[in-house]
């Protein structure tokens, strides 16, 4: 059973320190919901565990089925099992989608997949996702509208059958029929055993897909566990309850504003 | 020794698209230097294909309407591409430039008369220990020309790449338009790459631009790229691919094409 398991970290991004100690164990079969306001590290959690370059982690480990994945490249993760749906992935022009989509199924198995059956697949899958077939055969995500880029990751989700799946912000941008089709792919997998780590602003989404747990970051930790109850209490109420009731002081997004001086009458300098 | 060849001797086919012309450098192996006229040709396709070492090539275009493809692919020590245009003539180049070794390319376009037009495009890789100097001139000698120059290149390993190259719009060549482009991606820290773009312009009324950008591959690329298991190679490979890619559409022949693809994958 592919268990992923997270002790103590702590992350670094830029020399500020984001994550503060973060405990957390998924398993394959699982839905966990992450919840928390914007940029309390949510998405730097993702990013730790897929292991971006920028994304240095200072203290603590990352384990996958008991293998220590900490020093391990983005890749070899990758072919542990691990996924990322990215909240804004990237435009790669010149890569095109179908040979990327390609390369990436080939990575996991041991005999390359033949031309036929990979635009099968891939014709089966772009259906399923509602996505026209000729954006599969266009640059990575060059041009893509945000719902279709969303949709690109979903399809990119169902060619690579990770274990684990973290899902940040998958449905914003999605109009409600997306949303619907993006859920029931997801209820597919779920039922296929796939394991999820969702992020996600909007009870709708949490409604369709039925987490097994729901948590709450703040602050860079982990200071909530729950189930369904309370997602819908966040959906309903905010966060200010945590402050109320835990006592934690919920710290506001540093707005770094540039020092702005208006000198006196044509001169014509100061702004820093 | 320069050889002057007539250009019906190079026909191979008569396409709709227009007559398609192979000019191959190994039937021309002891001539330094080749001249071609091409006079009158509504629509024609040049492919010049086994140029090595050092060779010399003129083209006088008169009156006519052709795109020119080279195919480099072996040693290159000197290369010079010399072409006049002449009488409403439109000269379209695509110039595929995998050679190695110390090479030094000059190409050199004289848009001698009124509303001649040139469209150069460039895709260059230097790996291991190469030295390329490319320079891509354009001389606007008449009023209203036009031309874009557009160079691509990739340097890795211990390789150098400069890019260079003057347009030049001399004085009374009114409502000409010249843009130059160079971009390069840059592999390894001990690869060098250089870009060094000018613009001579003596006259008033003309637009005149430049761009040139060297640059590394894009963190985030790599990271997504990576992050559905292609490692740091592959990964780095598709995106130079597709960097390089374009330069394909220059070429109608399929055996070629599929030569450029095999070369670029097997050089990266």
């Amino acid at each position: 059973m592919a268990t992923l398991r997270i002790e103590n970290l702590h992350v670094t991004v830029e020399g500020k320190e984001i994550l503060k100690g973060i405990n957390l164990i998924v398993q394959k079969g699982e839905t966990v919901a992450l919840l928390g306001p914007n940029g309390h590290g949510k998405s730097t959690l993702f990013y730790a565990i897929m292991g971006h370059p920028r994304y240095l982690i200072t203290e603590g480990k990352i384990f996958y089925d008991d293998v220590d994945i900490t020093e391990y490249s983005t890749d070899q993760r990758a072919k542990f099992g691990l996924f990322l749906a990215l909240q804004n992935p990237s435009e790669v022009p010149g890569v095109i989608n179908s040979d990327f989509l390609r390369a990436a199924v080939n990575v996991r198995k041991e005999k390359p997949i033949s031309t036929y059956n990979f635009y099968k697949l891939l014709d089966t899958a772009t259906k399923e996702v509602h996505m026209p077939f000729d954006l599969a055969t266009r640059s990575l995500n060059e041009g893509f509208s945000g719902g279709e880029k969303k949709r690109n990751e979903i399809l990119q989700m169902m060619l690579l059958e990770p274990d684990i799946a973290m899902l940040d912000e998958i449905d914003s941008g999605l109009d409600v029929d997306a949303i619907q089709v993006v859920a029931d792919i997801i209820k597919k997998e779920q039922a296929k055993g796939m394991g999820f780590l969702v992020i996600s602003h909007y009870a709708r989404l949490f409604d369709l897909i039925q987490p097994t747990k729901a948590i709450v970051m703040i602050n860079g930790k982990i200071v909530l566990e729950g189930d369904k109850e309370l997602i819908k209490r966040i959906d309903t109420k905010g966060y200010e309850f945590i402050k109320t009731e835990l006592g934690i002081d919920i710290e506001k997004e540093d707005v770094n504003m540039n020092e702005v001086s208006i000198g006196s009458c044509a001169v014509k300098e100061i702004v820093k | 020794m320069c050889k002057r060849i007539e250009l019906k001797t190079l026909l191979i086919n008569n396409k709709d698209s227009g007559n398609y012309y192979v000019l191959d450098g190994n039937d021309y192996f002891n001539d330094e230097e080749i001249e071609l006229d091409i006079d009158s040709i509504d629509s024609g396709y040049l492919l010049i294909s086994n140029i090595q070492d050092e060779k010399i090539i003129n083209l006088n275009i008169n009156n006519s309407h052709i795109t020119v493809s080279l195919f480099f692919e072996k040693t290159l020590k000197q290369f010079k591409f010399n072409a006049n245009l002449r009488q409403n003539s439109f000269l379209n180049v695509y110039a595929a430039e995998f050679s190695y070794g110390k090479v030094s390319f000059d190409s050199n376009i004289n848009l001698l008369d009124e509303k001649c037009s040139t469209d150069w495009h460039l895709a260059s890789l230097s790996s291991n220990d190469d030295n390329k100097n490319i320079c891509v001139s354009i001389n606007h000698l008449s009023p209203r020309t036009t031309a874009t120059v557009n160079n691509y290149g990739v340097c890795k390993d211990f390789s150098k790449l400069v890019f260079s190259g003057d347009s030049l719009i001399k004085k009374g060549s009114t409502g000409s338009k010249t843009v130059q482009n160079a971009k390069t991606l840059v592999f390894d820290s001990h690869s060098d790459a250089i870009c060094k773009p000018i613009l001579k312009i003596d006259e008033n009324d003309i637009e005149a631009s430049h761009a040139a950008i060297v640059g590394r591959v894009n963190e985030e690329h790599m990271f997504y790229l990576t992050s559905r298991g292609l490692n740091v190679n592959q990964a780095r490979t598709l995106i130079t691919f597709g960097y390089l890619k374009p330069i394909l559409k220059g070429f109608l022949d399929e055996d070629i094409k599929k030569s450029i693809s095999n070369l670029i994958e097997t050089r990266l």
